[in-house]
């Protein structure tokens, strides 16, 4: 196994590992203050789990991202490709954006969700404002997103 | 189409018709009435008559949620998108007159609740008692036990562990010590010892810090416990006698449910009445109603009663409440518009404007032909099948729209179940086939749809940017309307030959005359932006800042574009992993079941996340890009007086439509 195609691995794992970590934060603060609003009224429940979700996408877009790396440098078929160390460290450099951005974002997507919650607590019919505010927050993630994949795919192999 | 026209409506009537016109109001359900404050006339105080319906119909709520938890209703969900019960008039009429019943059952079930919870708390203090008894279960004398007639008795707890012969080695002599429970921590004891000794025993014993038993029983421990048992079974059955019960009144459930509706009904009406203004023998009702609905409700008026209705124009300064009305393209994103906020006077409805580039942009980002079909057949099942509230068929018709957009979308991009149709030949029958793209697959040349992204996000914007052109243009300030919208068409034109050559080669003469084109918008924005400026340094620096935050603005808005490429990406190497992971296997029959496995269970999680996606992004790119152009709202929806039911609806109820 060549250098290059260790690099790439590290890049595939920190875009899983980082949105991941991001998205599974943001998910558990708003359903830490999900329950509370369950716990008063559970016919609330499918409103504030739309609002819960909202800072997983970060995590799939991390996934998506290390499955494309995965992909294009042949370690998903089976046949690794011999990558140069330089074509490595462009594949690691791809995965930054969705990996930087996707944990820290899916935090602060959670916090403004969680934030959320409490306007559907309180005046449900406006839940839908709620989740514009936090969708906001993920315009910056699938900015990252697209720079990744767009990364990925020109990288010259 | 878009916003209805209201008007106004003053209705004079003899007192004596007030209850029978405001209930055919109320089946209208096409006036908002405005409460009275002509200082001159009488108000009524209906109060009391609101708060007695109101006691009425929290009780009967209050036994609807206890039958509920008893006696669930079995829902299917074809019973929950079925909506509400249909009542004839006359049916209503009667089974209103059984109020008294109905009544009398939620009192019952609301009892039995009651009895059920108290007997809970009392088996929950006995268990309590048995628990702390139980230690004292060796005990054969009853707990009360002083001694007899030359003997004195100590029943108590030491709290340290020990044994009879310890104990008697440490109180007076003929002292006997029995130990009934012995733990850790403490030692139950029975203490035996002569008349005479005893207070003797009594002053070692508070040294060894005993601690009596403090019952005042005089059955045994075991008695007690048995007797705690017996009434604990007793509590029990009768609690069960209550469940029974409850569960018999179930049958109550359909009364109790309209009573409630009723209830909620008479209330309304009450509350109607209070807004009404009054003198001996008439009454008077203002209040606003849709242009359209006027002719019909005054003829039906007239026949039956002796009012006078007048119809005026409402004053400029009044708070009209806003009504909308779609043709049947648009009006399926109304609730979009709604949860925004309704339009306000100055605003137009924005429905008609963003309901093509909604379900345009939805498809787009979705983008799988087989999410799309998925989408569009289950809607439209649910849609022909069931009778569905309205603002229901409503959002389900916007997702059927949105499914029929992602439909052609997928089949442009060649995405059905992302690769499923490729996979499905490779892995079972050997055969490779290429791209099934009608138009080309976007993961091949992204770039290409990113610009195409941007081209229909500077469409959208232009579409918004002409709207507040026309609303300026109406409004007469004509030259306002031409320097707001023009330079901004120029600048992103000019600009644009520019951007795409980031990407790729553009004829060089495009980028030059494109170059001019901008000049020319941004001498125009500079010189006029600063137009309502009094001083010329004013005019000046409001032009620069103009030119500022169009550029800045105009900018983000495109960019803010991407997502509709990133999100289409998305769900097509989501699905296409599912595919992948499905013919992981070499066996093929291994593999043609894991692959069905796989691909229900995983599609059916990327269909749902990616819908949420699209839903959300959708929405803010109407919001945030496109309303930012024109709309402001902040107007008040129209909430006519009306049979606002939860359960029951009237066959008759649509007639106005």
């Amino acid at each position: 196994m060549s250098n290059g195609i260790i690099l790439a691995l590290i890049g595939a794992a920190l875009a899983t590992l980082l949105a991941g970590i991001g998205s599974a934060k943001g998910v558990g603060l708003v359903g830490e203050a999900a329950s509370g609003v369950v716990s008063v009224d559970p016919s609330k429940f499918s409103k504030v789990l739309i609002l819960e979700l909202l800072p997983g996408t970060q995590g799939l877009y991390g996934f998506l991202s290390a499955l494309l790396i995965l992909n294009r440098t042949g370690i998903l078929g089976g046949n690794a490709l011999e990558l140069t160390t330089a074509q490595g460290l462009g594949f690691l450099a791809a995965s930054l954006p969705i990996a930087v951005v996707g944990l820290i974002s899916g935090i602060i997507q959670g916090r403004t969700a969680a934030a959320g919650v409490s306007i559907t607590a309180k005046k449900p019919d406006h839940n839908g404002k709620a989740i514009i505010m936090a969708a906001m927050v993920e315009t910056y993630a699938i900015i990252a997103l697209l720079v990744s994949i767009l990364m990925i795919v020109n990288v010259a192999v | 189409m878009s916003k209805l026209r209201m008007k106004k409506i003053e209705l004079i009537a003899m007192l004596t018709d007030s209850k029978k016109i405001i209930e055919l109001l109320q089946r209208r359900g096409v006036v908002e009435i405005c409460s009275n404050n002509d200082e001159e006339l009488m108000d009524t105080n209906v109060t009391a008559v609101i708060g007695e319906f109101e006691k009425f119909r929290s009780t009967a709520a209050q036994a609807l949620e206890i039958l509920e938890s008893y006696a669930p209703e079995k829902a299917s969900l074809a019973d929950m998108l079925e909506g509400r019960r249909e009542v004839e008039t006359d049916t209503f009429g009667k089974e209103a007159m059984k109020l008294e019943k109905v009544m009398n059952a939620s009192n019952d079930i609301i009892r039995c609740s009651r009895l059920i919870a108290d007997a809970d708390s009392s088996v929950s203090q006995l268990n309590l008692k048995i628990d702390t008894l139980q230690q004292w279960s060796n005990l054969d004398v009853p707990m009360n036990f002083k001694g007899t007639a030359t003997t004195s008795a100590f029943i108590g707890t030491v709290p340290f562990p020990t044994n009879a012969e310890d104990m008697e080695a440490q109180l007076p002599e003929g002292c006997s010590a029995e130990v009934i429970s012995l733990s850790k921590e403490q030692t139950d004891l029975f203490i035996l010892c002569r008349k005479e000794t005893a207070e003797e025993a009594e002053n070692s014993l508070r040294k060894l810090a005993f601690i009596p038993l403090s019952e005042n029983d005089r059955r045994t421990p075991s008695e007690v416990i048995k007797d705690c048992r017996m009434e604990i079974a007793k509590l029990e059955e009768e609690k069960k006698q209550a469940a029974e019960h409850i569960k018999k009144l179930a049958e109550h459930r359909d009364k109790l449910k309209f009573t409630i509706d009723y209830l909620q009904m008479r209330k309304d009406k009450y509350e109607a009445l209070s807004n009404l203004g009054f003198t001996e023998s008439t009454f008077i009702l203002t209040g606003f109603i849709p242009e359209k609905y006027c002719e019909k409700l005054k003829k039906e008026l007239t026949s039956k009663y002796t009012v006078s209705v007048t119809y005026t124009d409402p004053a400029e300064d009044e708070d009209v409440p806003v009504l909308l009305e779609n043709g049947r393209f648009s009006e399926p994103v109304e609730g979009i518009t709604k949860m925004y906020a309704m339009p306000s006077k100055a605003d137009v409805d924005p429905t008609p404007v963003m309901s093509f580039f909604y379900y345009l942009f939805f498809g787009m980002m979705l983008s799988d032909a087989g999410y799309g079909l998925v989408m569009t057949i289950g809607t439209a099942i649910a849609l022909k099948k069931f009778k569905l509230e309205d603002s229901m068929r409503k959002t389900l018709t916007m997702f059927r729209n949105c499914g029929i957009s992602t439909i052609f979308w997928g089949a442009l991009f060649g995405s059905w179940f992302g690769d499923i149709v490729q996979v499905t030949a490779r892995e079972f029958f050997g055969k490779e086939i290429g791209s099934i793209a009608l138009w080309f697959e976007p993961m091949t040349n992204p770039v290409k749809l990113l610009l195409f992204s941007y081209g229909l996000g500077i469409l959208h914007l232009f579409l918004g940017v002409a709207v507040a052109f026309k609303m300026s243009w109406d409004k007469g300030d004509k030259l306002g309307a031409i320097f707001d919208a023009l330079p901004v068409y120029l600048i992103v034109i000019g600009v644009a030959p520019v951007g795409v050559s980031m990407f790729t080669d553009v004829d060089p003469t495009l980028k030059q005359i494109g170059l001019y084109v901008m000049l020319a918008g941004i001498i125009i924005l500079v010189l006029t932006a600063g137009r309502t400026s009094k001083s010329i340094f004013g005019k000046f620096f409001g032009g620069l800042y103009a030119l500022y935050n169009t550029a800045t603005g105009y900018l983000g808005d495109i960019l803010s574009y991407s997502r509709l490429l990133a999100l289409g990406l998305a769900t097509g190497s989501i699905a296409s992993v599912i595919n992948l992971m499905g013919t992981m296997p070499e066996n093929k029959i291994v593999k043609l079941i894991l692959f069905i496995i796989v691909c229900i269970i995983g599609h059916t999680a990327n269909l749902a996340i990616n819908l949420l996606g699209a839903y959300v992004h959708t929405d803010r790119l109407q919001f945030v890009e496109l309303f930012s152009k024109f709309y402001t709202g902040g107007g008040r929806e129209f909430e006519p007086l009306t049979v606002n039911t939860k359960y029951i609806k009237f066959k008759e109820e649509k007639s106005h439509e």
